[in-house]
């Protein structure tokens, strides 16, 4: 019966459980994350900066995009109160409700309607509130904004589509709010796929996206919107789009990850410079999809040894098209079989997350594997 | 409304479930257990099979599972068309059964929902689809988020019925009749019009889109309970001290279910691998972080 049912949910408030569920969960607790966020420092051509955390950096990307591009929409669930990590937030009082608005709640009508949208000529950027929700609309993403230039000989396009979305694990989020889908995406020929490992990349890469004439997918990896701080250049900025960047060099391994996992991979290589003496090359993949074999291999020819990391599934992950890419391009330079440390082939787990991701050590392991080979 | 339905009911919701777990019958230490990832002994209230936490503590507040409840959904209206399958699947086997299948006015307006429709309406099923209207999909208004507000017109040719969702004798009355209507008739919507009263969900304080205002008025002249309550007290068919032994009764049972999913014994870790065949092949191994590790999977 409904009566007793409420009376029990509204006991449950005041039992411990709940205050102590809210601690875990809470955004401002402490809860040790399983990476250190190493902040960039912008060139200093782009003249002044401000501290910024992901979310304002996104924020103030699309702020600048509704301000300089008057065909620029923003539309996806709850953005106009600011959306539910604040990405959107006071975009609509400062640009007008009809420019930034809500969409009901439905994933492949956002996406689809993004597609026709763009193909009218109007700038989309659709929001899909997760990345783990982005699969109703996963056949408008394949069958219709990747294939629509090819399928129409260049007559029409729908590049002004830019579709944003938070991925990757969050520490609570269990099997629907920690998703990395980014290698379902890596299998289409016709759009593009960007993931920021901060504040700085994020601005100048969504600026990159939207401004591409090509629809581009752009996963923000939420753990990072709230923890990953630095000073980002106040001007209009653009990184290039199938680029990979070396972020730290070395002589020894070739360490390959993207978003949240590069920091973990720079800890790595710190900790394989203490304990193994062993120098590592750093490289953010950036681009997904078309991504760049040319830094990666040119980076193994030198040092012998890739080890590619990422949060999602191992079987069929990112990892193994780059995994068989360097095999190929780079067999005899190789010194040890390509490692990969990935999630487990299992859904998302809920309690086993601190177990499932690819922390540092696990990483570390597999350098191990690399040198010991 | 489990009041109007039987135990061979099949009943599937959204993700805001820990109710409807426990009306299904799992025990309030084991809706704790699984909040808290606990593995708990079998105890004479739970379903043979699900020896700890509903899920195991796999599943988490999403995800509660029991006999003929079927969750828990995490993906918003993905319920919707599972449910009408449920029902499929009942008059399969012709069982005098119905499914009651429950989704929110933000699922509403998910496609998904009208192929659902369109099934249960063509193949007569005994599904029961209720329409929880709270009037905020977490943080849009329902006027900003549908072109009809008018939920239980939204099955178009499956007739429907607006009740109020807070007043409990209505609630029953309605899925009693509405049960009656899905066994012989066909399918059948009811828009239950409820509301919420905090945030869709922790990272929500559920301010930033509705008045303060708003949320205390519903609490004082709307509540269930608190209205309920008014209503038997006035009529004299319990006394004030009746309802107060009930009130002490269910704190200590909620404590004693609390303090003990806390201590239970936290879900081993080799459970990671588990369950996501059936019976795999006896060298199906599940594959690590790396290469070389592989974990048989039960």
């Amino acid at each position: 019966m409904a009566a007793p049912a409420k009376t029990i949910l509204r006991r449950f408030r005041h039992t411990g459980v709940l205050k102590e569920l809210s601690k875990v969960t809470s955004l401002n607790f402490a809860r040790a994350a399983h990476f250190t966020y190493v902040p960039d420092t912008p060139p200093a051509v782009y003249g002044d900066t401000t501290r910024m955390n992901l979310v304002q950096a996104i924020n103030n990307t699309l702020d600048l995009t509704l301000a300089t591009d008057p065909t620029a929409v923003l539309f996806g669930e709850d953005v106009a109160f600011g959306g539910v990590f604040r990405c959107s937030n006071e975009l609509k009082n400062k640009h007008g409700g009809d420019r930034v608005f809500n969409s009901p709640l439905s994933e492949q009508g956002i996406v689809a309607f993004g597609i026709g949208l763009a193909v009218g000529g109007a700038t989309a950027i659709a929001e899909i509130q997760f990345a783990d929700y982005i699969f109703p609309a996963f056949d408008q993403i394949t069958n219709e904004a990747a294939k629509f230039r090819y399928r129409s000989g260049n007559l029409f396009d729908c590049g002004k589509l830019t579709i944003r979305t938070p991925c990757g694990a969050v520490g609570h989020g269990a099997l629907y709010h920690s998703q990395s889908p980014e290698a379902f995406f890596a299998h289409i020929p016709g759009i593009k796929v960007v993931i920021p490992r901060g504040p700085y990349q994020a601005k100048g890469l969504l600026l990159s996206c939207i401004r591409d004439p090509n629809p581009c997918v752009f996963f923000e990896p939420k753990i990072l919107y709230r923890g990953a701080i630095e000073e980002v250049p106040t001007k209009d900025y653009t990184l290039p789009l199938s680029q990979a960047e070396v972020v730290q060099e070395g002589n020894d391994v070739t360490l390959v990850g993207w978003g949240t996992q590069v920091h973990v991979l720079l800890e790595v290589a710190k900790i394989a410079q203490e304990k193994l003496g062993m120098s590592c090359e750093v490289i953010d993949l950036r681009t997904i999809l078309p991504w760049d074999s040319d830094t990666i291999c040119k980076s193994v020819v030198k040092t012998g040894r890739l080890l590619v990391a990422h949060e999602a599934t191992h079987t069929m992950g990112f990892a193994a098209e780059i995994a068989a890419t360097v095999q190929s391009e780079c067999f005899l330079n190789l010194e040890s079989p390509i490692e990969r440390v990935c999630g487990y082939d299992t859904p998302f787990p809920h309690v086993f997350e601190p177990f499932y991701i690819p922390d540092q050590w696990k990483c570390l392991e597999g350098i191990k594997k690399l040198v010991n080979y | 409304m489990e009041s109007s339905i039987t135990k061979e009911d099949a009943v599937i919701t959204a993700y805001r479930a820990h109710g409807w777990t426990y009306v299904r019958g799992v025990a309030p230490h084991a809706i704790l257990g699984e909040l808290t990832g606990r593995n708990i002994a079998v105890s004479p209230h739970e379903m043979a099979g699900r020896t700890s936490g509903c899920a195991k503590g796999k599943g988490g507040s999403m995800h509660m599972y029991t006999k003929n409840f079927y969750g828990g959904n995490g993906i918003v209206g993905a319920q919707v068309p599972l449910g009408a399958g449920i029902a499929f699947g009942l008059k399969y086997e012709n069982k005098p059964n119905i499914c009651v299948t429950l989704y929110g006015d933000g699922a509403a307006n998910q496609g998904q929902l009208f192929e659902a429709y369109n099934m249960a309406k063509l193949w007569n099923l005994p599904c029961v689809f209720v329409c929880e209207n709270n009037g905020y999909g977490m943080g849009t208004s329902v006027e900003r988020a549908s072109a009809s507000t008018d939920y239980y017109t939204r099955g178009d040719y499956i007739p429907g019925m607006r009740i109020d969702g807070m007043d409990v004798l209505a609630v029953r009355e309605a899925t009693k009749f509405a049960r009656e209507y899905a066994l012989n008739n066909g399918p059948i919507l009811i828009e239950a019009a409820t509301y919420r009263y905090h945030g869709h969900s922790m990272s929500d304080p559920g301010t930033s889109y509705r008045a303060r205002e708003e949320i205390k008025e519903m609490r004082e002249t709307r509540d269930p309970i608190t209205v309920f309550r008014r209503k038997i007290l006035e009529c004299s068919l319990v006394t004030p001290e009746e309802l107060k032994k009930v009130d002490i009764e269910v704190d200590k049972e909620i404590d004693k279910a609390a303090d003990q999913a806390k201590k239970d014994p936290e879900i081993p870790l080799g459970e990671l691998y588990n369950n996501i065949y059936i019976h795999p092949d006896p060298d199906y191994t599940v594959r690590g972080c790396d290469p070389s590790i592989r974990v048989i999977s039960h």
